[in-house]
């Protein structure tokens, strides 16, 4: 549940800020609802492919680092004080998210299949390196197995996805820009709470140590 | 259609005015529709769950609880049993119990509770069990919540 | 450029003003006093009082046209009357305001309405209420409470915010000290972060089931009852809690003039903003009248009006509805407007019919909370304690 939930916080900000990029290139004027909706699903298997490849890179993150060290807890709060501070950044004092998918205007000219364009958007999502992308990883990672990383992401995958389901319907986007200034400020507030579990963390750490 | 509009609106407004008299008048009675109705109950994480079991001692009973693993979708890995022994004025200088929450004949723990003090002791005998969660006096008795984990 | 001074829209004639009154009156008599005359001689008092006090509010309010001025006054009142009753309640029959852990066991925490959003995903997948209070019976039961919730939603919407929240007078007090504001500017994108909290508190609630606004951020634990510091952890959230009452209660809305509580906080009151959208009342801006002097902008308590309101002719979807705006338009081009209906219509009725409605809830909502801190208060002069 902490992956759906961790996803369900940060699914408006990755709604806020992946769309005005997107919106261009999956969803043309007058082709109905039922294109919008095949072109969403292709962004969606994309992201999912990339989200699933992340969480198998979370697990083996975790056999070749974490795996080898002896408690770990400090080693996680140190690596949830450092996101959870960038997400408090971005969110709090607005300075702008590293998103991946932005850089979809440069490739998408050579991509051949114009088909392939919103699962190749959706890729690019699935692998960006935004703060509560690497919150998620760290999280994922301290799990333990690959089944639960895999799990992990997906579930982030499905918090994070619900936000976009409205998108075929473009009245949606009237209110985008409302809707980034509360994902930003709703991913400083998840980043307070991280900064808070891994400063318990950082001090449960240093008192076993 | 204007004038429809507008009637509508004014009757609309009109109704406002009527369920905040219903909102007072009938409270106690929505309150008992709504939850009849709805099937709502307090949580179990705060209820202690239901009680499964009573062990009569006399001037004073246990009431075991049902394992609390609770979550919104599923189970907790980690959970709570709570006992409750009660009326406080039955209650002895000192509470010897052993609880056997898995129903299968063996006890899972004990808990000896001096009742003057609050010092409370836990016996592991279930790996599943870890440790108090809290032993508290209440208006009428003693509860213990007993932290258990799943395999 | 010198501003006119406001000037009083929308006042009934003396006839009309008090046949209002009176059928006002004889509501109130009868809810208040729930049918039966007191015997207790403070008790009597309190509800006269209680009856002069919201019958007169009510008739300047409908014949000066001036509603915000009156119904602040109400408003605070029963703000600081429920901290006087709640408080002496706590001290009555526990000795102290702090909850100890017997009570969260026996489930006999009072429930407020500021819990309501982090209940709502729970109960609908587990139909159980995390929070330990009582259902049904007791001091302020969740199904009570609820009811209150769902009548004032769909009465007023989030006109709740200033005819209901016993809360919001603290900060709508406080708002009112000075006759300037100290900070004038506030950007406004600060009246979305109730909406970021409100996310956040739903999904944590739901993630933990438990009312994580009430845990870490509520502050009027400040003023009705919080846990005993017993850990790091509860201090923390002591810390946290006090510093927020003393910041966005007292000190924030005494320097901007502003309910920085309600307009930047509370997850409740986004939650209200949301059912704006179906609420039969809202506040309109007739256009032709307004000639964009921008005092509605400056004196709005959160920050609802902007000068795309002044375009659109409607406040935003956090309008309280409590009529600060209504009173300060120096043209009356601003008024309380009924859905459906022409927004240069009959202002009057309008109005009539929203404070119908509004004064109607908080004088019967608020009447034994303000009888009791009364009864406590006359107690307190004669015998030197609070505690009945």
């Amino acid at each position: 549940m902490q992956g759906f939930f961790l996803g369900l916080s940060n699914g408006l900000m990755c709604l806020a800020y992946c769309t005005p990029v997107l919106v261009p290139f999956m969803l043309g004027e007058g082709r109905g609802v039922a294109h919008n909706f095949v072109a969403l699903m292709q962004f969606l298997a994309g992201r999912l492919a990339g989200y699933l490849a992340f969480g198998f890179a979370a697990w083996l993150f975790n056999v070749a680092v974490l795996g080898r060290m002896g408690p770990k807890g400090l080693f996680i709060g140190i690596l949830y004080v450092i996101f959870s501070s960038l997400m408090m950044a971005y969110g709090i004092f607005g300075r702008e998210m590293p998103c991946a998918v932005r850089s979809i205007d440069r490739i998408a000219g050579k991509i051949r299949i114009p088909l392939l364009i919103p699962a190749a958007a959706g890729i690019l999502s699935g692998v960006a390196f935004c703060p509560p992308f690497l919150l998620a990883m760290t999280d994922a990672a301290a799990g333990g197995s690959l089944s639960y990383s895999i799990f992990f992401f997906l579930m982030f995958f499905a918090g994070t996805s619900l936000f976009f389901l409205p998108m075929p319907f473009v009245g949606a986007f009237r209110r985008l820009q409302v809707l980034r200034i509360i994902g930003k400020m709703a991913a400083g507030i998840v980043g307070l709470y991280y900064f808070y579990a891994g400063m318990i963390a950082v001090i449960a750490g240093i008192r076993g140590a | 259609m204007p004038k429809i509009r507008s009637i509508l609106g004014y009757m609309w407004a009109g109704a406002a005015v009527i369920v905040v008299f219903a909102t007072f008048l009938g409270s106690g009675f929505f309150s008992r529709t709504l939850v009849a109705a709805s099937g709502v109950k307090i949580s179990p994480l705060y209820t202690g769950g239901e009680v499964v079991r009573s062990v009569d001692h006399g001037s004073y009973r246990a009431l075991i609880h049902r394992p609390v693993f609770d979550a919104l979708i599923g189970e907790r890995k980690e959970g709570f049993i709570q006992v409750n022994w009660e009326p406080l004025a039955g209650l002895p200088p000192v509470i010897e119990e052993s609880i056997d929450y898995t129903g299968d004949g063996k006890a899972d723990f004990s808990v000896r509770i001096d009742t003057k003090t609050g010092k409370t002791m836990l016996t592991h005998i279930n790996p599943q069990v870890t440790s108090i969660e809290e032993s508290v006096k209440l208006d009428d008795g003693w509860v213990v919540r007993v932290q258990l984990k799943k395999d | 450029m010198k501003i006119n001074p406001p000037q009083a829209r929308q006042r009934e004639g003396m006839v009309k003003t008090v046949l209002l009154t009176v059928v006002m009156a004889v509501i109130t008599i009868i809810m208040f006093s729930k049918g039966k005359i007191p015997q207790n001689t403070k008790e009597l008092i309190a509800l006269i009082l209680t009856i002069l006090f919201a019958n007169t509010l009510f008739f300047l309010m409908v014949h000066t046209g001036k509603t915000d001025r009156y119904r602040a006054v109400y408003f605070s009142t029963f703000a600081v009357m429920l901290i006087i009753s709640f408080i002496s309640h706590m001290f009555g029959a526990r000795g102290s305001m702090s909850l100890s852990e017997a009570k969260v066991l026996q489930c006999e925490v009072p429930f407020c309405h500021l819990v309501i959003p982090m209940t709502l995903v729970p109960m609908a997948l587990t139909k159980t209420i995390i929070f330990p209070g009582s259902l049904i019976g007791g001091y302020a039961s969740i199904a009570s409470m609820f009811v209150l919730w769902i009548g004032a939603t769909l009465a007023l919407g989030r006109g709740f915010c200033s005819w209901g929240c016993f809360y919001g007078g603290l900060d709508d007090g406080f708002s009112r000290v000075l006759k300037r504001p100290v900070i004038k500017k506030i950007n406004p994108k600060w009246i979305y972060l109730p909406f970021a909290v409100l996310l956040f508190v739903v999904l944590t609630a739901a993630a933990y089931l438990s009312p994580t606004y009430c845990t870490w951020f509520c502050p009027f634990k400040a003023v009705t009852e919080f846990e005993a510091v017993t850990s790091t952890k509860i201090l923390i959230q002591t810390i946290i809690f006090v510093s927020l009452f003393i910041g966005l209660v007292i000190v924030l809305p005494i320097l901007t003039k502003r309910r920085t509580q309600c307009a930047f906080l509370c997850p409740f009151g986004a939650m209200q903003s949301l059912t704006n959208k179906i609420n039969v009342f809202d506040v309109r801006i007739d256009k032709e009248k307004c000639v964009k002097c921008k005092r509605c902008i400056q004196v709005c308590p959160t920050l609802s009006m902007s000068e795309e309101s002044l375009e659109d002719g409607r406040a935003r979807i956090t309008c309280m509805k409590c009529g600060k705006c209504i009173d300060s338009c120096p043209k009356g081009a601003i008024s309380y407007h009924i859905k459906g209906t022409d927004v240069a219509g009959n202002n009057n009725a309008y109005r009539l019919l929203f404070l119908f409605a509004a004064f109607l809830f908080i004088s019967i909502f608020s009447a034994h909370i303000i009888q009791d801190g009364i009864v406590r208060v006359l107690k307190l002069i004669t015998t030197g304690s609070m505690i009945l």
